[in-house]
């Protein structure tokens, strides 16, 4: 592990353990809803300052939380073309199965990869440091994750160019 | 399986099954080949020994020029009978009752159709070659797909073969560069320093093609140029095998990319599993209906640190 990645995500660690300090708060606006408030955005007392964890120009986490809910958005790494579409592909693909994830959100916010929502419900459903981890660990595989199918990608690439022209020897 | 074969198998398979049937019997079969190419076998109506292929080639007029008839007639000249319906460029007629002996390289060789057909502009740039003139010959293209064309040219020490191919899609296009970047740096290897240069454009036209009117320049396009030297085609055996290789080239550099996308989604779906099972470590294991302890009264034994405000009475057992 390079040594700006471990700070990068022991900071995320601690900002994410801080913000899920959440609580059950009914919507203040309509009566007998219970909104997440940092997507509504209705009530502006019980939002918090976002937050950026930024490791450098390209990877950087945004967490906006809220009395009841938080958001967590990640930027992936994108250094060229394949790995702007490999990373396309992967964070839509988990998007699409948003529902057995259950805090993962459909839609990333704008400029970043891919958003996560955790709301007072599934903190109370689930363990926290646990979702946490889920979150660390998300972060780390997917840059791997990445990389190798961009080096698969070039080493299938050199086989198949080589057997074809090994056959005109 | 990394290799493309040059003939057509499904058309092959079917063929030889006709071909060797005891009974003969009516059938009307469409099978499709690279570049858009239909095959249609259908028996003659009336006469059940009577089987025929009929073939839809779009490029088939262009070849036409570069002598594809001849080779036709040369390598299928028993069975070419003339075209009856306008869809199809090239009809064969095989009478099942007065085959060969040997009906599976009968088979075979009617599925080299397709190579056989198009490997016109290439025996014809190696003629050219051949009889040693001064300068370069002359530069002949063939449009087999909508968008996409072969060029070649002969020179006098060389044969040119320039590939224009189309990527539709951007993911394909990014993929297609990393492939052809490989196939332009795959020479650098000892082992295959005799293979033929190969370079590769996007965008820009080769030199030789870019007088022609109406060719694409934009993002998609990409023209990649095989030179071909006499060690390619000198020998008769190997120029047959060059030829083979050469047309595939396409098919096989898509077909590869097509592979990887496959590939790259099969792994996508073993991390999807894998981050599933890191968030599932989260729940809390509930226990299930059939795993709860009773007291030596019949009472429920269940500890008090399990109750939960939020969650729903289904997931706790509801007995309470």
């Amino acid at each position: 592990m390079s040594n700006t990645l471990r700070p990068y995500l022991n900071a995320v660690r601690s900002t994410l353990t801080a913000a899920l300090c959440l609580e059950n708060f009914a919507s203040q606006i309509v009566e007998k809803h219970n909104v997440p408030e940092v997507e509504s955005g209705a009530t502006k007392e019980v939002l918090l300052n976002p937050l950026v964890v930024s490791r450098n120009e390209n990877e950087r986490v945004l967490i906006e939380s809220s009395i009841n809910s938080v958001r967590v958005s990640i930027r992936i790494k994108q250094a060229d073309d394949i790995e702007r579409i490999l990373a396309h592909k992967f964070t839509r693909f988990l998007m699409m199965r948003a529902e057995n994830f259950v805090i993962l959100r459909r839609v990333p916010i704008k400029g970043y990869d891919i958003s996560f929502l955790i709301t007072n419900f599934h903190t109370e459903q689930m363990y926290k440091h646990k979702l946490v981890d889920f979150i660390i660990e998300f972060m780390e595989e997917v840059d791997k994750e990445i990389s190798e199918m961009k080096l698969s990608l070039n080493a299938r690439a050199r086989i198949v160019a080589e057997t074809y022209l090994s056959q005109f020897v | 399986m990394i290799l493309l074969e040059p003939n057509s198998y499904v058309l092959e398979e079917t063929l030889y099954a006709r071909f060797t049937s005891e009974k003969h019997e009516l059938v009307d079969i469409t099978l499709v080949d690279f570049d858009n190419v239909i095959y249609h076998v259908q028996s003659v109506d009336g006469q059940r020994s009577l089987l025929t292929l009929s073939v839809e080639m779009k490029y088939y007029n262009e070849v036409l020029a570069y002598g594809a008839e001849e080779i036709l007639h040369c390598e299928y000249g028993d069975y070419l009978v003339p075209v009856t319906n306008s869809q199809y460029q090239i009809t064969l007629q095989f009478n099942l009752e007065q085959l060969p002996q040997d009906k599976a390289a009968l088979a075979k060789h009617v599925s080299m159709l397709k190579r056989n057909v198009l490997a016109s502009p290439f025996l014809r740039a190696f003629e050219y070659w051949e009889s040693q003139q001064e300068g370069a010959g002359p530069l002949m293209a063939t449009h087999y797909r909508d968008d996409e064309a072969i060029y070649v040219q002969a020179q006098q020490d060389r044969v040119t073969v320039i590939f224009s191919t189309l990527f539709k899609e951007e993911v394909d296009r990014v993929l297609g560069k990393v492939f052809l970047q490989e196939f332009v740096d795959a020479r650098r290897q000892a082992s295959i320093q005799n293979a033929p240069q190969v370079f590769y454009s996007s965008r820009e036209a080769p030199l030789e093609i870019r007088h022609l009117q109406g060719l694409k320049q934009d993002e998609s396009v990409g023209y990649v140029s095989f030179v071909l030297f006499p060690r390619h085609f000198a020998d008769p055996e190997v120029r047959e095998k060059t030829i083979s290789q050469i047309q595939l080239f396409r098919d096989y550099l898509h077909y590869h990319i097509k592979c990887a996308k496959a590939y790259m989604h099969s792994r996508m779906r073993t991390r999807v599993q894998d981050f599933l099972k890191v968030i599932n470590r989260a729940k809390p294991d509930r226990t299930t209906v059939a795993a709860e302890k009773r007291t030596a009264t019949g009472r429920y034994f269940r500890p008090q640190f399990r109750q939960s405000a939020s969650t729903s009475p289904q997931t706790e057992g509801g007995e309470w």
